[in-house]
């Protein structure tokens, strides 16, 4: 039944909307029905004009069947709004400029809401390609200085068996402690990125496997776990998309492996957004098979992801893991005393450190987008003050009132679709602008598409626009009762919409004030980022990561000796001055640290340690990145295996752990067992992690007396030739020496430099864009509304001018309450910086949220930039000839 | 017979029985002889009441228009017999299950209303 009444009022719809040609199709079926009628008649006998006659009785009125047939096929309302929206687009029509002025406008802002929407529709609001990710938590160690840390693979064992609230738990290594394989079999060396899981990483995600299947638990073990899963990327570009390739064998680091799996494509893991990032390059996956008997609880490398069981809440699964973080605080003191486990669910994860950043520029252009409002209000405005008459004579002649704000509505409605339109098509091309200038941490961005969350956000915002600048002409002149309004003149103000005008130019300001501030700050915060001395050299250096086969290259002492030939045949080519070795290069992402003792010193309280960050680098590389040697020596081809064990110690540290001796001389050890190692030098410090971030303790040890195996280090090369040069001359002579090396991660230090800051500067510039657009729509505001009083007072300046008022005493008259409405509004806005900034506060980099040169500034530009906008009127006001001005009625 | 409203807003209220009656015999006509045009079936109608109806046959055409509203009957346009253009109606599926439920209603009607008037001479 209802389903009927709908079809119904549908087909009435349909009806109403296409009723011309309908109306067309009934003539003609008339038309011919007389005409066999009349036909017939004629037959009987009659003549052709009787016979048309009696036609016409028999068949009855058709005027007035034509209108029966018409009142049954429309609905009134939607007829009105016919009416209305024809009337609406001849409107416009009839006023091109004000059309485009208005369409422009709402477009910018529409636009630029729907281009930042859709990034942050990719980055925040878009699930992560697993089943069902809300499940999904990331888990983490709280440790004593309350950050979030990994874990360490006792703890993650000891999670695991004991939980109760996860239906699955898995690790994979952090991606520092990533490998790297030797594709083996192939005509050139390649490297493919690893990463090493526990067999259910799969399963917790719930990805479905194109080819093959999951690890099973038996080949997690030490000893079983040959096996290897693949991306779908290496599958296709360097298994030639093989579809049997389950089963296969391939070899990596010359040992053969067994393909079992193929992830689909755009598969993606990562246990923060710049995680993403990092492991968005890995071809193949491969068991982390822990040896239950040799688990460590003082190494944290693992990232620990978890499913929650179905029903059961984060809050409870938390209350457990407390409960188990005390037991494990109780068993292993030393190592779990006061810390804690923390469960995240991974999208909060992935997204946090993005979006604040993305929510400051969502507010910013949704202000944006009210100073287009306020500017389109403005606009309608100044139509409703030419269209007075028509509409008092529209109520004279008895409209209701309801019925014009209707018709007034469907203006603004169809200007802010035709704006949402515009915008949307503006918006795109604004995506395929940013696409390539993206952060890292945005580029779950990159993938974004037009959807219909994009479509359906435009298109409210757009009806929500409309309502909004609508509401502006609503109270209009003919709010008053018609009689007065007719005899009122129309070119005298009426206060309402002075007051009205005046409020929407001061919340422009205040509203461009507070865009302008936000950007300043991030302007200048920027400028302090970029400014930073990182403590390395960043321009002329080239850096490449090498992988060393294990099979050949199997201790540090080959390393080194492959490290010091491959430096010796570098040196005196052209264009190359210095070349060196480290394995953690500063903003590569990769790092490592170590718990030391001191000789001489008591021992440590349980469960404290002395950190540092531990690099292993080679002779020259000190010299080549620029780290500069404060006190001591630095790093000999004489240091190695066989020499005294040194280390070189960094400022930070040789502060902390020195402060009143001589740091040189002094001897430290790695754990228990390990050689004294004497310190001869110390260096400045290095900001490894980023610009914003701090220096740390760090000590350097020659690779021949690292504890790892540095298979894969990364070179340096200090070098006047260009990068892609450089980076050939380095393929030649490492291919030279040794053609089973891969190169690859070629990169300068310049961009490794740029990247670190590609998020900060990509807020900063999109907000400086929006406060800029922000000026320059509140300037045409207050342009518009010092207009509007200067045509409104023409007749005053007028008398005023006759009277013997020079020019300049009309424009410091005009000028002065400009001053008044710019001044109201900068301290509106500047209040309202001074509440907001507290919430960008933590975007900030060496400049204080109430940075006094940025809240000085900004008001100084914002008023000279408004005054200037208000002198154009102000000085038209001047020439007012007083003989037209008295005639101007 | 056939009715013919005046004014517009009238027209869903006024006069409910007899279009009511002239739905149902185009639907009937429809159904016997297959898709016609509006000239065809009010020869048809006014055939079957022996001309002794003739009045206004411009109602044919608000009728149909309320029948292909309701979805009981569909239109196409078509060639006439003289090769013409003219627009054909003809009876949907859901068009015969009206006509199914509209005659079994006439029938009880038409038998309550026989046996009333019947009672009446009676007495």
């Amino acid at each position: 039944m209802i389903v009927g009444k709908v079809g119904k009022l549908w087909q009435r719809m349909r009806d109403t909307v296409r009723n011309e040609p309908r109306e067309l199709e009934f003539q003609t079926e008339m038309e011919e029905h007389l005409r066999l009628l009349a036909e017939r008649y004629r037959r009987q006998g009659m003549t052709p004009e009787a016979a048309l006659l009696a036609a016409r009785r028999q068949f009855g009125n058709p005027t007035l069947l034509k209108e029966d047939l018409r009142a049954m096929q429309i609905i009134p309302a939607i007829e009105a709004l016919r009416g209305d929206l024809t009337y609406a687009a001849r409107m416009l029509r009839k006023n091109p400029g004000f059309a485009a002025a208005a369409v422009i406008t709402l477009a910018l802002g529409i636009g630029a809401n729907t281009a930042i929407f859709s990034v942050c529709n990719a980055v925040l609001f878009k699930p992560l390609p697993y089943a069902e990710p809300s499940r999904i938590v990331t888990l983490s160690e709280r440790q004593r200085d309350g950050t979030l840390g990994d874990v360490a693979p006792a703890n993650f064992v000891d999670w695991r068996d004991a939980n109760r609230s996860f239906s699955g738990m898995a690790a994979v290594r952090a991606s520092s402690f990533a490998p790297s394989f030797i594709l083996g079999g192939q005509s050139e060396a390649s490297r493919l990125a690893g990463d090493t899981v526990t067999s259910s990483f799969f399963s917790v995600l719930g990805v479905q496997f194109m080819l093959g299947r999951n690890f099973l638990p038996d080949e997690d073990r030490p000893g079983q776990n040959r096996v290897a899963i693949l991306s779908y990327a290496a599958w296709s570009e360097r298994f030639g998309a093989d579809r049997d390739i389950a089963g296969k064998t391939i070899t990596l680091d010359d040992k053969s492996y067994t393909v079992v799996g193929v992830l689909p494509a755009g598969f993606q893991f990562g246990a923060t957004a710049a995680d993403f990032q990092a492991r968005s390059q890995v071809d193949i996956w491969v068991p982390m098979a822990l040896d239950p008997q040799r688990l460590q609880r003082n190494a944290h490398m693992l990232h620990v992801i978890a499913r929650l069981k179905p029903g059961v809440k984060l809050a409870r699964a938390q209350a457990e893991l407390d409960i188990l973080a005390a037991n494990l605080a109780q068993q292993y003191p030393e190592q779990n005393k006061d810390k804690g486990i923390v469960a995240v669910p991974l999208a909060d994860q992935v997204t946090g450190s993005v979006r604040m950043a993305l929510e400051t520029l969502l507010g910013a252009v949704g202000l944006v987008l009210l100073i287009a409002c306020a500017n389109v209000a403005n606009l309608l405005l100044n139509r409703a003050a030419a269209r007075q008459k028509e509409m008092t004579v529209r109520i004279a002649l008895g409209a209701s009132r309801g019925r014009l704000a209707q018709q007034l509505l469907t203006e603004s409605l169809l200007l802010a679709s035709l704006g949402g339109i515009a915008g949307f098509i503006l918006a795109l091309a604004a995506i395929a602008a940013l696409t390539p200038q993206l952060p890292a941490d945005l580029s779950r961005a990159a993938g974004m598409a037009i959807d219909t969350r994009m479509l359906i956000f435009t298109a409210v915002i757009s009806l929500v626009t409309g309502i909004l600048f609508g509401l502006g002409p609503l109270f209009g002149p003919w709010r008053e009762s018609a009689g007065e309004s007719l005899k009122q003149n129309n070119r005298t103000s009426t206060g309402n919409q002075t007051r009205l005008r005046s409020g929407l130019a001061v919340a422009q300001i205040a509203i461009a004030i507070t865009l302008l501030i936000g950007a300043g700050l991030m302007v200048k915060s920027f400028w302090a980022l970029v400014h930073v001395a990182p403590g390395f050299r960043s321009d002329s250096i080239l850096t490449a990561r090498l992988s060393l086969p294990r099979s050949r290259y199997a201790d540090n002492g080959q390393i080194a000796a492959f490290e010091r030939v491959l430096r010796e045949n570098l040196h005196g080519r052209p264009g190359i001055q210095s070349a060196g070795f480290a394995t953690y290069v500063p903003l590569s992402g990769l790092d490592n640290g170590s718990s030391f003792l001191i000789e001489g010193r008591p021992p440590l309280p349980t469960g404290t340690y002395n950190m540092s960050q531990y690099r292993p680098v080679s002779p020259g590389y000190l010299e080549t990145i620029g780290i500069p040697l404060l006190q001591g020596r630095s790093f000999t081809v004489a240091d190695t295996g066989e020499s005294p064990w040194v280390v070189i110690i960094n400022d930070s540290m040789a502060r902390a752990y020195w402060p009143s001796e001589n740091p040189i001389g002094q001897r430290l050890q790695f754990g228990p067992g390990d050689k004294w190692r004497t310190v001869i030098g110390v260096v400045g410090d290095v900001l490894h992690e980023g610009l914003d971030g701090e220096a740390k303790a760090e000590l350097y040890v020659p690779v021949e007396q690292s504890w790892n195996i540095e298979s894969d280090p990364t070179i340096v090369v200090r070098t006047t030739l260009e990068s892609g040069a450089s980076a050939a001359e380095l393929r030649g002579v490492v291919s030279a020496i040794d053609p089973s090396i891969p190169v690859d991660r070629v990169e300068t230090m310049q961009q490794l430099v740029s990247g670190s800051v590609a998020q900060p500067r990509f807020r900063t510039i999109v907000l400086t864009a929006f406060s800029l657009l922000a000026l320059v729509m509140a300037s045409i505001g207050i342009y518009g509304v010092m207009n509007y009083l200067v045509i409104q007072r023409t007749r005053e300046f007028g008398i005023r001018l006759s009277l013997g008022a020079t020019p300049s005493d009309v424009l410091r008259l005009v000028l002065r309450r400009a001053a008044l409405l710019i001044g109201a509004g900068t301290c509106l806005g500047l209040a309202g910086s001074a509440l907001l900034v507290r919430f960008i506060a933590n975007l900030l980099f060496g400049t204080a949220p109430l940075d006094p040169l940025t809240f000085a500034a900004v008001p100084i530009l914002l008023a000279a930039v408004a005054l200037a906008a208000s002198y154009i009127p102000a000085r038209r006001a001047t020439r007012i000839d007083p003989i037209v001005a008295l005639r101007f009625e | 017979m056939f009715a013919m409203t005046k004014r517009k807003g009238d027209i869903n209220k006024k006069s409910e029985a007899l279009q009511g009656t002239l739905d149902l015999m185009i639907l009937k006509t429809l159904q016997a002889m297959g898709p016609l045009h509006g000239f065809g079936i009010a020869r048809r109608l006014e055939q079957l009441s022996e001309e002794a109806l003739r009045l206004n046959e411009g109602a044919v055409y608000t009728s149909l228009l309320r029948l292909q509203q309701e979805g009981w009957i569909a239109a196409e346009w078509g060639a006439s017999e003289n090769n013409r253009k003219a627009k054909f109606y003809s009876i949907t599926n859901r068009g015969l299950k009206q006509l199914e439920r509209e005659t079994e209603d006439w029938e009880r009607i038409s038998g309550v209303i026989d046996r009333l008037l019947r009672l009446e001479g009676q007495r």
